[in-house]
């Protein structure tokens, strides 16, 4: 099934998002849309699978016409989409979440025949070569598996097209390696693949032929074999960023530490010997998801105590007993979840930027020391917003990130945790971010990087620990030239 | 494309889309839209509607209303919500009635303190024993009501002291002391919320609870503040009334929640958290008491007029809620 779109438009009242771009995906290939923040990929996705209509253009399948309505007419012509959002129930089954909308056709007189209903599901999984049972309980499977059976519900509707938003987006390396070998797999059946990513070494890995879109607008075709990353990377942005995206890092040992632990024991099964953080050191916390890093942090933040051990920060002893200790003291952290634990997106970027630390006169606040101060960290951060009063709902991921970093600054920290900061975000933010910490770091501060992303692991990081199901598996000197493959290996 | 910032929102619906306005100027929009109409409708249904004394009938009646709204704003901007002010109001009722023989004008202070107290009670338990402020402060409607009944033995007490009626239900010039006291209430509580960093945390709490909590404000500080505020002001609303009525009684703030939410929540502050004004709060007490007075000026059954008033009540949420936040209404 071959399916063209042509001069495709579409505006979001004065944003357009979409201009005259068109598009062919052909069978068994995979073919990958990339681009910035806010360039339309997403958009052109959804298009495609007729969860948006456009404002102007065509779309044709097999030489067909084919405008679909919404999604059930698009899985009428063969097309099915897996969205960028979880879209799991947790309190349903394996089976109930893959066919939620017809249940019905399972019916045995009342009741819901359960045993057929698992076995078609468990067809499906199998038929793609998904490591998923239908009898495990969802809540104990990781996102990757839930991504799988997100898949399997698009291919529930046994479509010849199919399309995946940023589907790796949220998930640790194993998981990634579940979603791609997937693709490639249903790719090999003849199936037509659009999907969106950030990560370009993914796009590499798996897509056939990839479009280039920049605000809206195509840039160009290619097939993936002939276009290195740095040309993908300078026709995304409109500008030059070949070589390191990453700073170069610090010389020389730090000083004295400012964050020392010592025997630490967290939550049911994490344990830390020694760790120190030095001033201008960034150090880097690398483990699969649940192995520790996140609680780590969380645990210096002031967010869960330790159960054993002891904190030290800058030489005095460190028991914070809410976040407000932590922040108090200047330590800044800026969590993993950006729309749930880091920013409010109804308010604005300045009521965002000031919120850790809001300018007083004795009990008012000092309006205009707000906005002197939310400029600058704009102007420092390169945040891309209409005013300081914009709303922080109506700006992109990367901008997004960077008011929560702004937000961290705000409060000049002398430690900064940051848990996965450029989860999300395009080249050209991640260039800001990567430039502004590695400043800081110059400045003095101490920082403990937690990422999922491995090559910014060990492009920021002076130093990197290994963790594994709670314990630390290795530490990285200085000195050693780290690999991803090193990493992996003391990880999984 | 980030979550936050997915460009393919749902295309809005219902009323706001016919007028092209966006919600945040609708909220806004709606409460003086709503009270210019019923203006106009009342003053052509009956020609007293307009005149002074009308009007300052309906600043007296409006007071206590106002007064409570007022806290009340604080704690629905914060995600929250209070059931038990009624009863406060009666319990601090209470306390001005039995104390205002003896000390006057000054049974100011035994009730507000009974209201802050109560106020204190109440933020106490939601916030450090995290229990939801729904539930809390459903009991806590019953516990305090079943306080003024034990006391009161369900007779009214009645106040005498000419002293605490004169500066508490007396006019001058005209105008009914309660609707000044009421409005500098008003001016503190506006400056409260929107220029201290205690109102912008308010705001925080509510915008997000989580987040502001990792930002480092201290959730459970706020909440216990507003709550006592929110006591504070049913203690002040409690007396005023108690002066109006020259007596305290059993029954007395029955049914007042009711009409303070729907006062807050008609004046533009979604209970959904985050947003709202205490100017529109203003309105809001306005409308709810505009509409009672009106209806009763032109001879609406009273029977009748519930049933006007819950309709204003859906409608206004119809209106002014924030459909994106929806998934997570409390």
């Amino acid at each position: 099934m071959q399916l063209a779109a042509t001069a495709i438009s579409k505006s979001f009242g004065s944003t357009k998002a979409l201009q005259n771009v068109s598009i062919a995906l052909e069978p068994g290939k995979v073919h990958a849309l990339v681009g910035e923040n806010g360039a339309g990929k997403s958009t052109l996705l959804k298009i495609l699978a007729g969860s948006v209509s456009p404002d102007g253009g065509a779309m044709q399948i097999d030489g067909k016409a084919y405008a679909p309505r919404n999604l059930r007419e698009a899985e009428q012509r063969g097309v099915a989409m897996v969205f960028q959002e979880i879209a799991i129930n947790p309190l349903l089954s394996v089976a109930e979440n893959i066919f939620i909308d017809r249940l019905r056709h399972f019916r045995r007189g009342l009741f819901i025949d359960t045993a057929a209903l698992d076995k078609a599901a468990q067809a499906i999984l199998d038929d793609f070569s998904a490591d998923v049972s239908v009898k495990a309980d969802i809540t104990t499977l990781d996102l990757g598996k839930w991504k799988c059976i997100e898949i399997a519900r698009a291919l529930s509707y046994d479509p010849s097209m199919l399309f995946l938003d940023e589907s790796t987006a949220f998930l640790n390396h194993k998981e990634v390696e579940v979603v791609l070998s997937a693709m490639k797999r249903l790719r090999d059946r003849g199936l037509a693949i659009g999907f969106v990513s950030h990560h370009l070494a993914e796009v590499r890995m798996v897509a056939d032929t990839l479009t280039i879109l920049k605000d809206g607008q195509w840039v160009g075709d290619f097939a993936t074999s002939e276009i290195t990353g740095d040309e993908i990377h300078n026709r995304m942005v409109g500008r030059d960023i070949s070589g390191s995206i990453f700073p170069p890092k610090a010389q020389g040992t730090p000083s004295a530490p400012t964050l020392s632990m010592r025997d630490i024991a967290l939550g049911h099964k994490l344990t830390l010997g020694q760790l120190d953080v030095g001033a201008g050191e960034i150090v880097g916390i690398a483990g699969l998801k649940g192995a520790g890093g996140e609680s780590i942090l969380e645990m210096i933040a002031g967010v869960v105590p330790p159960k054993a051990g002891a904190m030290r920060y800058l030489g005095k002893p460190h028991q914070p007993a809410s976040p407000s200790d932590a922040w108090n003291v200047g330590i800044a952290y800026l969590p993993g979840d950006r729309a749930g634990e880091g920013l409010i997106s109804e308010f604005s970027v300045l009521d965002n930027l000031i919120m850790a630390a809001p300018p007083r006169k004795g009990p008012l606040f000092d309006a205009p020391a707000a906005r002197r101060i939310a400029g600058e960290l704009m102007g420092r951060l390169k945040i891309k917003a209409s005013s300081p009063d914009a709303r922080c709902g109506s700006l992109s991921g990367g901008n997004l990130q960077k008011v929560l970093l702004g937000k961290c600054l705000s409060v000049n920290p002398r430690l900064l945790l940051l848990n996965n900061p450029t989860r999300g975000v395009d080249i050209g933010a991640r260039h800001d971010i990567y430039r502004v910490v590695r400043q800081l770091a110059e400045q003095g501060l101490a920082i403990v990087l937690v990422s999922e992303d491995l090559p910014e692991l060990i492009g920021m990081s002076d130093r990197i620990i290994v963790l594994r199901g709670g314990a630390v598996t290795y530490e990285f000197t200085p000195e050693e030239v780290v690999s991803e493959d090193q990493i992996i290996r003391h990880m999984a | 494309m980030s979550i936050t910032n997915s460009p393919a929102q749902p295309e809005r619906k219902g009323l706001a889309s016919l007028l092209r306005l966006e919600p945040e100027k609708l909220r806004w929009l709606f409460p003086v839209a709503l009270l210019i109409v019923l203006a106009v409708a009342f003053s052509l249904a009956s020609p007293r509607f307009f005149q002074f004394n009308n009007q300052m009938i309906i600043a007296q009646q409006a007071v206590v209303l106002l007064v409570v709204a007022l806290g009340l704003t604080f704690v629905i901007i914060a995600g929250s919500i209070d059931l038990s002010v009624g009863a406060i109001v009666a319990l601090a009722a209470l306390a001005a009635a039995t104390t205002s023989a003896t000390l006057g004008i000054w049974a100011i202070i035994p009730a507000g303190l009974v209201g802050l107290a109560c106020g204190l009670l109440n933020g106490a338990v939601i916030a450090k024993g995290k229990v939801p402020s729904f539930v809390v402060t459903l009991g806590a409607m019953v516990v305090y009501r079943g306080v003024v009944l034990y006391f009161t033995r369900g007779a009214p007490i009645s106040i005498n002291d000419p002293g605490f009626l004169d500066l508490y239900a007396g006019r001058s010039l005209g105008v009914p002391h309660s609707a000044i006291i009421a409005l500098v209430i008003a001016v503190i509580a506006y400056a409260i919320l929107e220029r201290t960093v205690f109102g912008r945390e308010v705001r925080a709490v509510g915008g997000g609870e989580k987040v502001a909590k990792l930002t480092g404000i201290h959730i459970d500080r706020v909440k216990i503040s507003m709550f006592a505020l929110l006591g504070l002001l049913c203690g002040i609303a409690g007396l005023l009334q108690s002066a109006r009525a020259m007596a305290a009684t059993a029954q007395l703030g029955e049914g007042l929640e009711l009409d303070v939410i729907a006062a807050v929540v008609v004046g533009g502050t979604p209970l959904t958290g985050g947003i709202g004004s205490i100017q529109g709060t203003v309105l809001g007490v306005l409308i709810i008491t505009i509409l009672s007075n009106g209806m009763n000026m032109s001879g609406v059954d009273p029977y009748f007029q519930s049933i006007v008033k819950g309709i204003v009540l859906i409608l206004a949420v119809f209106i002014t809620i924030d459909r994106k936040k929806i998934g997570i209404i409390k």
